[in-house]
């Protein structure tokens, strides 16, 4: 029988392994250890190539679990693309922005223009005009708007 | 669909892409069942290579889930298998695959035909 050092080394390999494979494998993959010890292969060898086993083993018994996750992650992906689309699509936040980009520091040719003097100059501070929360997103005392 | 340039006459070649601990397990067991230390030393008598414990439970795993061998009952802590006349099928698929590459090899390589 190889040395108890070498067996330990072994037997802590095969518990990486399922449960269920080590109750249909586990006595004969011990066995088959000590023999291959036995034989002149180290027992190093003899482990590690159970560690990768194992790994392979539970990459390939956990479909079930890997196809939740995918499925979780394609729920989180759509739903993020179907909430940003809805906010693309709708008008309100659409007309904000451009109402939001007129002001900043890529003005347009049209923005250029000088300010309408029925609005009261450049009208920075009116809320109206912003594109922030709350900011109606049309003028509604004037027709021109 | 079967591709008879690919697949041989034999029908597909479901091995191509099993790994050659697969190729080699099925060939051991051509003559008859083995548990796994048996199959290891088998293969290494006649392939020179000795496969790890850890790479032969998963082959012989990949091998029962395709229907190209199966367990007989346990003898004692051993646990012996066969193959199934599906995997005799896909073996002979396989060897007469790799017999035209090794035939256009040796003709390429100017070693005329076996």
């Amino acid at each position: 029988m190889p040395g108890s050092r070498s067996m330990r080394l072994v037997e802590s390999a095969l518990r990486c392994y399922p449960r269920r494979w080590r109750s249909r494998h586990g006595d004969e993959a011990a066995e088959i250890a000590s023999l291959l010890i036995r034989g002149g292969t180290p027992a190093r060898s003899v482990a590690w190539s159970y560690l990768m086993g194992a790994a392979r083993t539970r990459l390939v018994t956990g479909p079930r679990r890997r196809l939740g996750a995918a499925a979780g992650a394609l729920l989180l992906a759509a739903g993020s693309l179907g909430v940003s689309l809805a906010l693309l699509s709708s008008p309100a936040p659409a007309n904000a922005a451009n109402v939001t980009h007129s002001r900043t520091a890529h003005p347009r040719p049209a923005d250029l223009r000088p300010a309408d003097p029925r609005h009261g100059g450049s009208r920075p501070a009116d809320p109206r005009y912003e594109g922030g929360r709350g900011a109606p997103h049309r003028c509604d005392r004037h027709d021109h708007c | 669909m079967a591709d008879p340039k690919r697949d041989g006459i034999g029908g597909p070649d479901v091995l191509r892409r099993a790994g050659d601990a697969s190729v080699l397990i099925l060939t051991s067991l051509a003559d008859g069942s083995k548990h796994g230390y048996a199959l290891i030393q088998d293969i290494k008598g006649f392939a020179g290579l000795q496969l790890g414990p850890g790479t032969l439970y998963g082959a012989l795993d990949r091998l029962e889930r395709m229907g190209l061998i199966e367990a007989l009952p346990a003898e004692d802590r051993r646990q012996p298998y066969r193959i199934t006349a599906a995997g005799a099928v896909a073996l002979r698929a396989h060897l007469d695959s790799i017999e035209r590459v090794t035939s256009v090899g040796r003709l390429r390589l100017g070693l005329g035909e076996i």
